[in-house]
């Protein structure tokens, strides 16, 4: 296994220069002027103004030229300089990773543990009501469009009932913890100050409750399956045969083999919502890898969009590496070769 | 028999289940109670379009407003949107042909690190916006020469004859920085700045003006944040703490406005503010100096050729403008008679537009198009002063079929419109202006058939010398040189100037929304530099 491991962590540079080098050509070559968010619409019928941008931000070179200071800059770790930002493409994406990370690490976790749970009980109690309501909450998680549910739900519980803040990471008129981690979790306990733990709390419940919604609908559709899959097999009669509990036989017996297909879910869409939780992360303001990248798109920020892609590229290969991994520690019978 | 899930649970359940119970109850326990923070500070919800916080490359709405609270510029504009005052000079004067003008700085006037404001920051700053190249420097385009004759004295000597250039100076980009900090920072002012300067990182997270505020953190994204500049005693400031926070949408900011986040939202469009119940918050709609309108090419290469000076006229009569500001704005809006916004010199007395189907369909046939043709409307897919561009161009198509134009729509991205409308043209499409400052020059400068003006391009001027309206080149001049009581009369020849042109047709001028909460007291509109913090206050 340890030899199968290195051939794909070996592969995984080789298939980011593919990712980049396609990422590269497709942006430079879209129809569209980058310029105009760097100048301003005025000034692009200035001749004077149009050339120093160029010379400025090196659009004045031939694409191949670019492409080669491009990976030459990218060997040393140099992302570029945002059009936008005007920072450090590296520094943009260390700085809204760790929100991205937090919102998406607790959808996944209110998701999955919500997605495992409903899917359980829906296979032990199938064909009845509590099946059928599963299956909605389930069916509305999946289906219901994040733009809306967002919404609403920001509607209901921040405007109407007040329960919960409205979009943000933290409160504004507060003072955020200084920043160690970027977690802004982790910095407040790090800083002692559990009032500001509480607000970044408070602050990611309906951003990651509207995320993990979509996750909860695809795990519990998933595990329900499963679980129909693996009670029907003669090791879980013979279970309940030697007097096995029920509970015993659900979670020891039954879950952990019906498990396996869900961490193939599970690991890509950790991955996909990297860079997928762009609504969400637009309706609740969440500064995160999303909306820069939605950001770098509309004005054509191609270091920007080429960071982003190599931070999707990269979690997508990393998630799949660690995905077979753990399908071999789930279950005995695969053996990566 | 359907066995119970809770049979033979196993002790350490029991225990993980307590566990579980305990973390979430001390996590409940420590959610805070609605605003438990520092209520002091103001929150404004505003969608940020920041593309740089330097003085010399900023060109945005949000911007605007950075550059008004941080920057102090040479000279002010009253309340009332029209009159002169004085900012960080006291008095000015100009010379008989108005090229030559004279600026006495306060003495007062300090930096935000407590240095004093010189002649020298002033002439450092506007040679910087000239030689930076950024979005704004062709404002510096007349200035010739820049004298600091004293600390408290500037000479700037323009090539020719601005009356507007007074006006030019209430313009928030025309702020001074702090030559001496900003130079220690990778700033430079001279001819080459514009590849030598390395300034720009350092601006994005620090300011060096005199105005109100300071900057204290830019999160792109998230918010922008001030604080009060120590050294300010122009006015007295209302709130000492602000933060812009990014707020993406209308209906997200009249959320945030009536649940009490933020104090002031400013991109609340007139039907969205129509649903606001809470009485916590006052809205007001007034008028506004944006404008959107249709543009006309009959130099592009998609059907340009088709839009001869008939059909344009056509064009014009054949739009429905009351229908437009209601299927738009709800009505919240105005007409406008020429691409100079009305209230500006030499909109006085101007016909406003209106529909007239009967006699559009004549021109058509006049034109020889009586059974009209197909043309291409390709328009930025976005939404600007609270108006859906796919809305406005849905109506312009459904008012052109009367006159049988089959208009085929095509939304695109801002900066594929300005790739398009630069390189070959587009015969219909609609874009938006707001004013930088107050005068009717830039109106002339940008969309008048003049040689070299942004429209005189986009409109195919280069291709087809026969658009140049040689006419409004010579009143322009005129113009410049004019004295105030001659200005308005000459505006309005160059007003209906570009009327008759039939290029630019604008349709509607929407109104604006001021909401926030009943606290909060100096909220307004400034023509010149969007909104005023410092006159902000809570109740």
């Amino acid at each position: 296994m340890t030899r199968y491991i290195l051939r794909r962590l070996i592969s995984i540079p080789l298939l980011l220069l593919g990712i980049v080098s396609i990422a590269f050509f497709i942006s430079h070559t879209t129809q569209g002027d980058p310029l105009i968010s760097i100048i301003g619409d005025r000034q692009m019928d200035n001749p004077d103004a149009v050339a120093a941008a160029k010379a400025r931000w090196g659009l004045d070179k031939g694409l191949p030229e670019q492409y080669v200071i491009y990976l030459k800059n990218l060997v040393t770790g140099d992302l570029g300089t945002s059009f936008r930002t005007k920072q450090p493409v590296a520094r943009d994406l260390l700085v809204r990773l760790p929100a991205t990370l937090e919102l998406v690490i607790a959808a996944m976790l209110v998701g999955s543990i919500a997605g495992i749970v409903l899917g359980v009980i829906a296979a032990r109690f199938r064909d009845t009501m509590i099946d059928h309501i599963a299956r909605l909450a389930a069916l509305m998680g999946s289906s219901t469009p994040v733009f809306w549910s967002g919404l609403i739900l920001l509607y209901i519980f921040s405007v109407v009932l007040g329960w919960l803040p409205g979009p943000g990471r933290f409160d504004a008129r507060a003072v955020a913890p200084e920043t160690v981690t970027g977690f802004l979790t982790i910095d407040s306990l790090l800083a002692g100050d559990f009032t500001a733990f509480g607000q970044a709390i408070y602050h990611l419940l309906l951003p990651a409750a509207v995320l993990g919604w979509t996750v909860m609908g695809i795990v519990s559709r998933l595990v329900r399956a499963s679980m129909l899959d693996v009670l029907s097999q003669d090791y879980i009669v013979a279970a309940r045969a030697r007097g096995a509990g029920e509970l015993r036989v659900l979670l020891n017996h039954a879950l952990r083999n019906a498990l396996v297909p869900t961490l193939t879910i599970l690991g890509f869409t950790f991955a996909y919502l990297i860079t997928g939780a762009v609504l969400t992360e637009t309706i609740f303001a969440w500064p995160g890898i999303g909306s820069y990248a939605v950001d770098a798109t509309r004005n054509l920020d191609y270091p920007a969009i080429i960071g982003v892609t190599i931070i999707g590229g990269s979690a997508f290969l990393i998630s799949n590496l660690l995905t077979d991994i753990a399908y071999a520690f789930a279950d005995p019978r695969i053996r990566l070769s | 028999m359907k066995p119970a899930l809770n049979r033979q649970l196993p002790s350490w359940t029991h225990l993980r289940l307590a566990a579980a119970l305990c973390v979430g109850v001390s996590a409940l326990a420590m959610l805070p109670e609605g605003a438990s923070a520092q209520d002091s500070t103001l929150v404004i919800a505003r969608d940020i379009d920041i593309n740089s916080l330097d003085p010399s490359r900023a060109w945005c709405d949000t911007c605007q407003i950075y550059m008004s609270n941080v920057y102090e510029t040479l000279i002010g504009l009253d309340k009332d949107n029209k009159t002169l005052k004085p900012r960080l000079a006291t008095k000015w004067e100009a010379n008989a042909d108005q090229s030559k003008f004279t600026f006495t700085l306060d003495p007062g006037a300090k930096f935000a690190d407590g240095t004093p404001v010189e002649a020298k920051d002033v002439k450092w700053s506007m040679e910087r916006l000239e030689n930076i190249k950024g979005g704004a420097s062709y404002m510096m385009d007349s200035v010739k020469s820049i004298d600091a004759k004293d600390a408290h004295t500037v000479v700037v000597t323009l090539s020719g004859p601005n009356s507007e250039f007074l006006n030019i100076l209430t313009a928030p980009y025309t702020g001074v920085v702090n030559s001496k900090v900003a130079s220690a920072n990778g700033a430079i002012a001279a001819p080459g700045a514009d590849t030598a300067d390395k300034a720009e990182s350092w601006f994005m997270q620090h300011s060096a003006g005199s105005g109100a505020y300071e900057l204290v953190d830019y999160k792109p994204g998230e918010e922008l944040r001030f604080k009060a500049n120590p050294h300010y005693d122009r006015t007295k400031v209302g709130v000492a703490d602000i933060v812009i926070k990014q707020t993406k949408d209308s209906v997200t900011q009249a959320q945030q406005l009536e649940s009490g986040n933020v104090d002031v939202a400013m991109q609340i469009d007139p039907d969205t503010a129509k649903t606001i119940q809470a009485d916590t918050v006052s809205v007001e709609t007034i008028p506004s100096y944006n404008f959107l309108y249709v543009a006309l090419s009959p130099g592009a290469k998609d059907g340009g050729k088709l839009l001869t000076k008939e059909v344009r006229e056509a064009i014009g009569l054949a739009l429905d403008y009351d229908g437009i500001i209601d299927f738009t704005v709800g009505g919240a809006g105005r007409k406008i008679a020429s691409p100079i916004p009305n209230g500006f010199p030499g909109t006085d007395g101007l016909t406003l537009p209106q529909q007239n189907l009967e006699k559009a369909k004549e021109l058509m046939k006049k034109a020889g198009h009586a059974e009209g043709f197909e043309l291409n409307d390709a328009f930025p897919n976005m939404n600007v002063y609270g108006v859906d561009m796919s809305l406005l161009n849905q109506k312009i198509q459904q008012d052109l079929a009367k006159i049988n134009i089959k208009v085929k729509l095509t939304p695109i991205e801002f900066s594929v419109w300005r790739d398009r409308v630069k390189s070959e043209g587009i015969a219909l499409t609609t874009l938006f202006f707001a004013p930088d400052y107050y005068g009717s020059a830039q109106y002339v400068q940008y969309f008048g058939m003049i040689e070299g003006s942004p429209w005189w391009n986009r409109a195919g001027g280069k291709r087809d010398a026969s658009f140049t309206n040689p006419q409004t080149e010579t009143v322009l001049t005129k113009a410049l040189s004019a004295s105030e009581a001659q200005k308005d009369g000459i505006y309005k020849q160059l007003a209906q100037q570009m009327i008759d042109d039939r290029i630019i047709i604008p349709v509607v001028s929407p109104d604006l929304v001021l909401a926030h909460g009943k606290n909060i007291t100096g909220v307004r509109y400034s023509a010149c530099c969007n909104l005023m913090m410092d006159e902000i206050g809570r109740q």
